[in-house]
């Protein structure tokens, strides 16, 4: 298949309704041709562990790449010069940035939009939003500020803001904004980085100040703390975003999403943590042994691994190094799989490249 | 069954509170149940153990000492021994490592402590040991005097069975007060061993301690950072600067850092006849502990040359590895454990990629070893039997390549001749490196070794000095000067 080919097919992929095991198969297939014949590190790594277009006749054998490997290679299926957009991590080990590469952003943002409608506006047409991360502009190269910008751009009302500049979380404009949506009786969608929810709910606290958002107002996070705020347990966190914004806790949805995929899964809402997250139908999820590679029951804990076709240009089967089970429904996250520092005397990898890091 | 850690003299089981920890490996599983002391029990225990050190050991021989320690190590030595067959039993369980290799990782270790040994490790580090009883003549005139700490707390980690030996015997040896903090990891043999000094000779029984608490958090914790004069404590960077934080200005602080080991091989040891045995030793220093030792060897250098080329030699090896999980299977491995493996060898097999890196053993298989035809900078594996073999132009390469981690570097393998080994053991110690062992003794230190290039006795003794001149004042003062 050609570019444009791979491109319509998935296109009408995404436009279905849902999609049977059969037919998720047959559009992974047809992926994992597409890249093996197009993407040749990618092609060399298949090779290297037995896996053909011709040998693989199940997605669940298509090999998934570690996630790590966005950093180490260029994993693309068109020249990376040519692309549209370069979506890059922001955590950096040593100082270098995993990197999926864009030919164009059609595929990347049906999948975010179709996906976004279903699992945190349902079914509403619009709501005012305010976004606590910066925006394109400033950062060109995160896939979360262009997946925010959408999402005011298609899904928000005209009065939705961004509240994070250069200058940080802008409290005097937000504030406001906030008080005027509680007395306004509209709903409220407040979405951003985990992380920037902490000092607004701190400042909220410091203050005494507490607000009730109208009945139907959301709150969206994603991406955990990454140390740019102090760490909260989900419980902590999530009854402190009710407790400030009176968005009870089956409305604070999670997103789950990287830079390495074109598709984001969600969780329906953090009554009970840790939440049950699923994706798409172009999205399947397995849990697996680390170790042996082979899927893990229902129930069992294991590192996961993604095929999301949306991501035709660069990979679509990655092995994260998140920890989670099979649970029906979807699976349930348990955060990083942290590489263990060594129970001996021994230096472990994480220890030592902290050492080197200064 | 309920096995109770530690050693507690001076405090009743009873009134102690008890934190039981479940292991189980190998089919079988066993409860440890670890002291919590609180404020009041934690200061008794110090003033105990530092009373009796003042009044009894500080007052004893040191062969007397030695041969309370013999005496204790020979029974440990005794496979029929009720320790000995706890210990053989217990072991595999709780650090999850293969019945035969505890077992023949606890004799050769033992050994070491027995009392020619014992007498090794006071050669090594006094002139004169007998500085240890009573004030001996200097060369430069004068007089000397060695004095232990009245307390010394020793703070351990890792799981490598009976590490904790080490350092408990060497404070014994310098008439210490000892109190041992165990790790949670290995949580058994400083206290089988205390048990047994004390049975061997109560007096001296009563003269040490071994207890446990969860690092940072134990209410006990600033009662023995307080009370102890030196703190000799094994652990990451981390661990030890928050500890170094915590201690009193005046009091000793002496810091065993995670490692990294690394194994040395000259093109001369690289025939048909020759590799095949190195590669066995080699395999044998990363199986044995599952590279948990701070002389584990996580990466080997390989000089080209040989009629036995690097990467021949990692066929080898990997060959050799593969026999070894049959006899002494890996132990299972928790999820964090697996993770690094898995991360490490994903990102060698994304390097394999680009060509000039051969990768050996399947993911399913319980070792990886990795070869790069290329020279590159010493670098941790995924432990738990994992290797990185790197082919070099020339040995004289290799203390550059390990040069930029200076401060983790401790042993290193070497497999060269004589003029070489010592060539390379001049720009290997220049870097860092403070041990230097043949393959296939890795793991297994002397006695008397200079851990991390320190004193093991030296440096918890503080000299007192009687100067020549103030003997010969003294004389002034006799009831029989003229």
């Amino acid at each position: 298949m050609t570019q444009a080919e791979i491109i319509e097919a998935l296109l009408a992929f995404i436009a279905l309704p849902d999609a049977s095991e059969a037919e998720f198969e047959a559009m992974a297939l047809k992926v994992f041709a597409y890249q093996f014949r197009n993407n040749e590190p990618y092609k060399r790594f298949a090779l290297q562990r037995g896996r053909t277009p011709l040998s693989v006749r199940r997605w669940r054998d298509i090999p998934a790449v570690p996630i790590t490997a966005f950093k180490d290679l260029t994993l693309s299926c068109s020249p990376p010069e040519a692309a549209e957009r370069v979506f890059m991590t922001s955590g950096t080990t040593q100082g270098i940035r995993g990197r999926s590469y864009h030919p164009t952003l059609a595929v990347w943002s049906r999948s975010m939009l179709v996906n976004f409608r279903k699992r945190f506006m349902r079914g509403r047409e619009r709501i005012r939003m305010g976004i606590l991360f910066p925006d394109e502009t400033e950062l060109p190269n995160s896939s979360l500020a262009h997946y925010l910008g959408l999402a005011r751009r298609e899904c928000g009302t005209p009065d939705s803001e961004v509240f994070i500049g250069t200058a940080g979380l802008d409290f005097d404009r937000l504030l406001p904004t906030l008080a005027q949506a509680e007395a306004s009786g509209e709903p409220y969608a407040l979405l951003g980085a985990s992380y920037s929810f902490v000092p607004l709910m701190d400042a909220l606290a410091a203050s005494g100040r507490r607000f009730s958002l109208p009945e139907g107002s959301l709150i969206l996070d994603t991406g955990g703390f990454k140390g740019q705020s102090r760490e909260l347990g989900p419980d902590e966190f999530y009854d402190g975003l009710a407790a400030a914004f009176g968005v009870p806790r089956s409305s604070c949805i999670n997103m789950y999403g990287m830079t390495e995929l074109s598709s984001q899964l969600y969780d329906d809402g953090n009554a009970a943590c840790p939440s049950v997250k699923s994706g798409p139908h172009w999205i399947r999820s397995r849990v697996i042994d680390p170790l042996t590679g082979a899927d893990l029951p229902e129930g069992q804990r294991g590192v996961i691994v993604h095929h999301d076709l949306a991501h035709f240009n660069c990979v679509s089967a990655i092995l994260t190094e998140d920890a989670g089970e099979i649970v029906p429904g979807g699976f349930k996250l348990f955060g990083r799989v942290d590489g263990e520092a060594s129970k001996g005397c021994s230096v472990a990898v994480a220890e030592f490249l902290a050492a080197a890091r200064g | 069954m309920i096995e109770h850690a530690g050693h507690l003299p001076g405090l009743s089981r009873e009134t102690l509170r008890w934190r039981k920890v479940s292991h189980s490996a190998w089919g079988e599983s066993a409860t440890i149940a670890l002291p919590e002391l609180d404020e009041a029990q934690a200061a008794a225990l110090c003033a105990h153990v530092r009373s009796n050190a003042r009044a009894r050991l500080k007052r004893m021989d040191t062969a007397r000492i030695v041969a309370a320690i013999d005496a204790a190590i020979a029974r440990l030595l005794d496979r029929a021994h009720p320790l000995r067959r706890k210990a053989e039993y217990l072991l595999p369980i709780v650090t999850g490592y293969d019945r035969e290799t505890v077992r023949l990782g606890l004799t050769g270790y033992l050994k070491t402590f027995r009392r020619p040994q014992l007498l090794r490790f006071l050669a090594e580090d006094f002139a004169n040991p007998a500085v240890l009883d009573g004030f001996q003549p200097t060369p430069k005139g004068g007089y000397l005097r060695a004095h232990g700490p009245e307390l010394l707390l020793h703070v351990w980690a890792g799981n490598v069975p009976a590490l904790s030996l080490w350092s408990l015997i060497c404070g014994l040896l310098v008439k210490a007060g000892s109190i041992g903090k165990l790790a949670s990891a290995e949580p058994l043999t400083a206290g089988w061993f205390a048990s047994l000094i004390t049975e061997i000779d109560p007096e001296l029984g009563e003269c040490l301690a071994i207890v446990w608490w969860k690092g940072g958090e134990a209410a006990a914790e600033p009662v023995f950072l307080r009370e102890a004069n030196t703190v000799m404590a094994y652990a990451g960077n981390d661990t030890l600067e928050a500890l170094r934080a915590k201690l009193p200005i005046t009091t000793r602080f002496l810091p065993h850092g995670h490692k990294i080991g690394f194994g040395v091989i000259a093109r001369e040891a690289l025939d048909s006849r020759k590799a095949p045995a190195l590669a066995r030793l080699a395999a044998h220093d990363v199986a044995r502990y599952e590279q948990q030792g701070c002389y584990s060897p996580q990466m080997l250098f390989v000089e080209r040359g040989g009629r036995v080329s690097p990467a021949e030699f990692a066929r080898y090896v990997a060959r050799e590895l593969g026999a070894l999980a049959h006899r002494h299977p890996r132990r299972a491995l928790s999820q964090g454990e697996a993770t690094s493996i898995v991360a490490w060898r994903g990102a060698q097999e994304i390097r394999a990629l680009d060509g000039g890196t051969e990768l050996f053993g399947e993911p399913s298989d319980t070792w990886s070893i990795v070869h790069v035809d290329a020279a590159e900078d010493l670098s941790p594996t995924g432990l738990n039997r994992t290797l990185k073999l790197v082919s070099v132009e020339s040995l004289d390469d290799v203390p550059a390549l390990v040069a930029p981690h200076r401060s983790f570097l401790q042993t290193a393998g070497v497999a060269a001749a004589p003029e070489r080994l010592f060539r390379l053991a001049e720009g290997l110690g220049a870097v860092g490196v403070t041990r230097i062992a043949p393959l296939g003794r890795m793991t297994a230190p002397e006695a008397g070794w200079h851990h991390d290039g320190r004193f093991s006795l030296l440096d918890l003794v503080t000299l007192t000095e009687v100067e020549q001149s103030a003997e010969a004042a003294a004389e002034g003062f006799a009831p029989y000067v003229d």
